[in-house]
């Protein structure tokens, strides 16, 4: 690793193949820890023991309970808190490219605000005012109700901070907060609306969980998020050369209005189905890229995957305290996230304070 | 050939610019100059298609209008007057996003190396490893231009000659790095590349322009080569500054031109 940096200073290309290398190697340590625990004592080694060898004589009753416990619960939540991770993650990194700020995040800027929006608007109103639009759009009416949250809140956002193809980070910020509580707002007058058994759901939104997690919501989520993800390299180079401003992406060759919108509609496709399956997960977004631009740089063509996997096998640890620390009951994943990424969030502004503008 | 035939610019309902016929050669070093708010980088924006404008703008015999800005960055590289960066990049990072288009018309092999041996040309060999956020204002515009030499790397590709556009690229410089700098456009206009450079300092212009262009109040005051653009009158006229071309201070007062560098 040293020998490869000397060889060419200042590039980190070298390093940053080996750290993908080390988080794929992680993302599958966290996916057997997943796997492995829980509030039941169902034993994953026992039920991948039984599928590669055919039954290893045990009680067959206990193996048919773990067996669904391992397949049906723990398997499909397993999938979407990496899914889930590596969406928000890499929307994250995206964003911050876009907005030419370390501090952009879906969830501090108002686009998961949004997504919660679309998302509870259909929840409670799903079986009156919507219906008709539930009715036609079937189990992607919440999905596609929480992207077009997301995308009307990103584009707004972008609207009011630009001038002249310039963002401002000031006014990002200010216009994301304000965005933020206007969605918030009118999310609170659907709550003020919502009866108990939808109250019961909505719950869930403000403080997110992978908890409802089941093969059927993968299957209608799940799609959106990984063309979402798989759109996103094409977007690296574009977003490195957006580093050095619009005009100069321009001179250097991005068609940047593209680039742009392309980029806003993949991170509220991303945020939205991620919203509509999970609720507001927090700091995902913003721990991951910084994380890992602290070691491998801010070059997007190893950022956005590096950030895909970090994001899941993050979300899949989260999800596992949340699973187990109060076990036999469950804290919501968001709570977790929320502990540990808000003083991280302190930390980078102590640490960027006078070293580099935000 | 950049030829610009009746350039206009509004901006805000303003005319920054007006009716300007400019045109850029293979071989030669062009300068605008002309005092703040004459509409000098509006123009220069203009020609490097980053804003609408009327009138007519050809590049290579093409319509600038009508090319997609990743045709426009084969013949063209820009510098812009300053750039911050918005993430710790390294150096060496920095100026090979000047590869990013893959046109640098190096010779294959070359631009793995390329991002170096830019460095070395702007007098910042060994600084590829350095963040560029720690740079100062004078070091970055440096990184900045090599970025934009990786850009264009060969003066001519496929028998075209490709144009470098600097916007006032001597600015923060010291005096050596000025020459350096100013050296650089000259040896590429020689090796058959075209330069569109918008200057300040008239010494430097006179020193290394083939062609100036004055601009005044958004339209052009006068063309043409350094010794029939420079006069008295002129500079009064555009600068609203009495001055006279050629007169030496006296003998108490010191001076240091350009031209005396070895």
């Amino acid at each position: 690793m040293k020998a490869m940096a000397n060889a060419l200073e200042g590039d980190r290309s070298g390093r940053a193949r080996i750290v993908i290398l080390l988080l794929w190697l992680g993302l599958a340590a966290s996916v057997f820890l997943s796997l492995t625990s829980g509030a039941s004592d169902a034993s994953a080694v026992n039920v991948i023991g039984d599928w590669l060898f055919g039954g290893i004589p045990r009680d067959a009753a206990l193996s048919a309970r773990d067996s669904l416990i391992v397949y049906d619960i723990r398997l499909p939540r397993i999938v979407l808190g990496m899914l889930v991770g590596a969406a928000l993650a890499v929307s994250g990194a995206v964003m911050q490219g876009l907005f030419r700020n370390p501090l952009a995040d879906p969830g501090l800027i108002g686009v998961s605000a949004g997504s919660s929006l679309g998302a509870v608007a259909v929840i409670v109103l799903g079986t009156t005012a919507l219906a008709p639009v539930t009715a036609l759009l079937g189990t992607l009416a919440l999905p596609l109700a929480a992207f077009s949250g997301g995308l009307a809140t990103t584009l707004v956002l972008y609207q009011v901070a630009t001038r002249r193809g310039q963002t401002s980070v000031a006014t990002t910020l200010l216009a994301g907060i304000a965005l933020a509580a206007l969605a918030m707002a009118l999310t609170g007058i659907l709550i003020f609306v919502a009866d108990d058994r939808q109250l019961r759901d909505l719950t869930f939104w403000q403080l997110g969980s992978l908890g409802g997690a089941t093969w059927q919501k993968i299957g209608s989520v799940g799609p959106i998020i990984i063309l979402a993800l798989a759109a996103m390299p094409f977007l690296a180079r574009g977003l490195n050369a957006l580093a050095l401003g619009e005009a100069t992406a321009g001179h250097l060759g991005i068609p940047v209005q593209r680039l742009k919108y392309t980029a806003i509609i993949g991170v509220s496709a991303a945020v939205g189905a991620s919203v509509a399956v999970s609720g507001g997960i927090g700091f995902v977004g913003i721990v991951v890229p910084h994380l890992l631009r602290l070691l491998i740089g801010p070059d997007n063509r190893y950022l956005l995957p590096a950030s895909a996997l970090l994001g899941a096998s993050l979300l899949l640890l989260a999800d596992a305290i949340a699973r187990t620390i109060v076990a036999p009951a469950e804290l919501p994943i968001g709570i977790v996230t929320a502990i540990s990424g808000a003083p991280f969030f302190l930390w980078i502004l102590l640490r960027k304070r006078g070293v580099v503008d935000l | 050939m950049i030829e610009a035939r009746d350039v206009s610019v509004d901006i805000a309902g303003m005319r920054i610019v007006g009716d300007v016929d400019f045109d850029a050669r293979p071989g030669e070093v062009a300068a605008i100059v002309g005092p703040n708010g004459s509409g000098k980088t509006t123009f220069l924006k203009a020609l490097s298609g980053e804003i609408v404008h009327a009138g007519r703008i050809t590049l290579n015999g093409r319509r600038l209008s009508s090319m997609k800005p990743v045709e426009i960055a084969v013949h063209r590289a820009v510098l812009p007057q300053a750039t911050t960066l918005s993430f710790p990049f390294t150096v060496r990072e920095v100026v090979k996003l000047g590869l990013v288009g893959g046109r640098s018309g190096a010779l294959p092999g070359e631009d793995v190396r390329l991002p170096e041996r830019a460095l070395a040309r702007v007098d910042l060999d060994g600084f590829a490893g350095r963040f560029y956020q720690e740079l100062s204002g004078g070091e970055q515009q440096r990184v900045q231009l090599a970025r934009v030499l990786c850009q264009v790397w060969a003066p001519v590709l496929d028998g075209k000659p490709r144009y470098l556009f600097l916007d006032e690229p001597v600015s923060s410089l010291d005096i050596k790095h000025q020459l350096i700098i100013m050296n650089i456009a000259r040896d590429f206009a020689r090796r058959g590349g075209g330069v569109v450079a918008i200057l300040h300092d008239l010494n430097l212009t006179a020193m290394y322009a083939d062609r100036i262009f004055v601009m005044h109040r958004g339209r052009l005051a006068a063309t043409g080569s350094p010794s029939d653009v420079l006069s008295d009158d002129l500079i009064e006229k555009v600068f609203d500054c009495r001055m006279r071309v050629g007169v030496l201070p006296a003998g108490n007062v010191p001076f240091v031109l350009p031209q005396s560098a070895a």
